[in-house]
């Protein structure tokens, strides 16, 4: 069946949406990222509108984190404090970044803008986690290997307004968060996703949470975050589809769930390779779309950034 | 999508009655669509508008449909350090968003540039009058692109076969309208040459508008923006956190 989206102005079929919103929701759910980052690209690759294809995610987001971020509150995997500090940044990020990302669309760059942003971030995140992970797999079969120490000292614990995360048992200033929260923001809002991505592993190897709450307070302020860039898209760019995103959510949520209670099931660096794997093959995918050459060098545009 | 062949029939039969009379003989031509409004709904996937008349013994048929006038930005990908990048942007104001031109042979048989050009008819070549501005060297290849592109999606095209003549008296053609059709007052002018002069000219007016719940979104979505957006971060929470109670059992 299909379906005529009312934004996006294209025809899809229900199907396809469904399937989408149910797969990348298992995969968010069992990794704890919102999954955005593998949704946008697709969205994109079925014919519909960049801009209106971040926006959509950004909401859609919105519903896979809330029911994510609950599963974990539960379980008492969330550090209150810290998301709060995360969310501080994240609000100005996010802001920004649809201000950006306003603009960008009003001189023609912001579908290059997105293909960069995809092809670096992905790229840098996906190679981390799977050496990383790679590396921890190998130390737990071969226990002699030295460990990492359990806490690093260099500059950044020299920073001011230093707080105490008691839940993620550590004292550092306030301020690496905050920035952490406002450049993922920023991500967030030009990339269409929660930043999780981005956001997980800057949690554990920058801020040095313990692995444990990390998933929980991530999806946590991505709930906040996602909520923002949503409404500031929605006001700037018209470009939310709320019926795209309703039955992406359908999907997403369910898949969520089931995803979430498989996770309880893998190894955290069995886990980690296979994210970083699919991570990397998205990072291929966006990257050939922007050397390989165009079917036709001249393409339309959306005369004055408004359709 | 509407039955609109057995309606065809029996207009037809209605102006081969008509033609035989007459009173006919003072109306060269005469023409009806099978709909005036395309409503865009939730099941909308594109549509066929069907166009018949009839006119006089002699002659060649001309149909153009124009779309709602709009500004396009053409731009021109680059390659820099081995990716392509926009780089120029050309802007053509006041083009159709949708412009369709079919006709009984190729319209260069038909009548001459000029008298084609003076009425508007421009099949391939679209001439664009809001590119006064643009240096003359980018206007030809930008226009080309522009061309092409809408050729693509499926909103310009020229058929030059694409109007049927039947013993010489009635015609009919097929415009095909994309699931990406522009909403707005579309025109759509016949034209009946004869020997490379224009005979008669019939114009009728067709509407493309969203209708139902799509509708409602996009004007709820352009009207009240921020409350649109607030809603649709409240659907999502609910949703979420929904599945949340729903699974916990």
């Amino acid at each position: 069946m299909q379906i005529y989206l009312p934004i996006a102005e294209v025809s899809v079929n229900v199907a396809v949406l469904l399937g989408l919103g149910g797969g990348v929701g298992f995969l968010s759910g069992l990794f704890g990222v919102g999954g955005g980052f593998l949704m946008t690209p697709l969205l994109i690759f079925i014919g519909i509108p960049p801009a209106v294809a971040v926006a959509t995610e950004a909401n859609q987001v919105v519903a896979a984190s809330v029911s994510g971020a609950l599963a974990h509150w539960r379980r008492g995997n969330v550090d209150i404090k810290m998301g709060l500090v995360l969310l501080a940044g994240g609000f100005v990020g996010s802001s920004l970044g649809v201000w950006l990302f306003t603009v960008l669309r009003g001189i023609g760059q912001i579908d290059f803008v997105i293909s960069v942003s995809y092809v670096v971030f992905l790229g840098i995140v996906g190679v981390l986690m799977v050496f990383e992970s790679v590396r921890a797999w190998q130390r737990q079969r071969n226990p002699a290997a030295p460990r990492r120490k359990l806490h690093q000292h260099y500059w950044v614990h020299g920073l001011p307004l230093k707080m105490r995360f008691r839940a993620s048992k550590l004292y550092i200033s306030a301020l690496l968060p905050f920035f952490i929260g406002l450049f993922v923001g920023v991500l967030a809002a030009i990339m269409g996703v929660g930043g999780g991505f981005v956001m997980v592993p800057a949690m554990i190897y920058l801020l040095g949470m313990p692995t444990s709450i990390v998933v929980g307070t991530s999806l946590f302020q991505i709930v906040f975050v996602t909520a923002n860039v949503t409404l500031l898209q929605a006001i700037n760019n018209q470009t939310v589809d709320i019926i795209l995103a309703l039955f992406l959510l359908i999907g997403g949520v369910i898949g969520a769930q089931i995803g979430a209670r498989f996770s309880a099931r893998l190894r955290g660096e069995q886990l980690r390779i296979l994210l970083g794997l699919i991570v990397l093959a998205v990072c291929v995918r966006v990257a050939y779309g922007l050397v390989a050459t165009p079917d036709d060098l001249f393409a339309l545009g959306v005369p004055g950034g408004r359709e | 999508m509407r039955a609109t062949r057995p309606s065809a029939l029996l207009f037809s039969a209605m102006l081969l009655a008509l033609a035989s009379s007459p009173a006919w003989s003072a109306a060269k031509l005469l023409v009806d669509l099978s709909d005036d409004e395309i409503a865009i709904t939730t099941g909308f996937t594109g549509t066929e508008l069907l166009l018949f008349g009839a006119k006089e013994e002699r002659g060649d048929v001309v149909v153009v449909l124009r779309g709602p006038v709009r500004d396009a930005v053409v731009r021109r990908r680059e390659r820099i350090a081995g990716v392509w990048v926009n780089r120029e942007s050309v802007v053509f104001r006041g083009l159709p968003a949708y412009y369709r031109v079919a006709s009984n042979r190729p319209i260069e048989e038909i009548a001459p540039p000029g008298i084609l050009a003076a009425n508007g008819i421009t099949a391939g070549t679209l001439d664009v009058a809001g590119a006064a501005d643009i240096p003359a060297a980018l206007r030809a290849p930008f226009r080309d692109g522009l061309i092409r592109n809408k050729t693509r999606q499926g909103l310009y095209g020229y058929d030059p076969t694409g109007v049927a003549i039947q013993g010489g008296r009635l015609f009919r053609t097929t415009a095909t309208f994309p699931a990406n059709v522009p909403t707005g007052p579309y025109r759509v002018d016949v034209y009946l040459f004869d020997r490379g002069k224009l005979a008669a000219r019939r114009e009728s007016t067709l509407v493309v508008r969203k209708v139902g719940l799509g509708a409602e979104v996009f004007g709820f979505a352009h009207r009240q923006a921020a409350l649109y957006g607030i809603i649709a971060i409240v659907v999502a929470v609910a949703a979420g956190w929904f599945a949340g109670v729903v699974f916990r059992r």
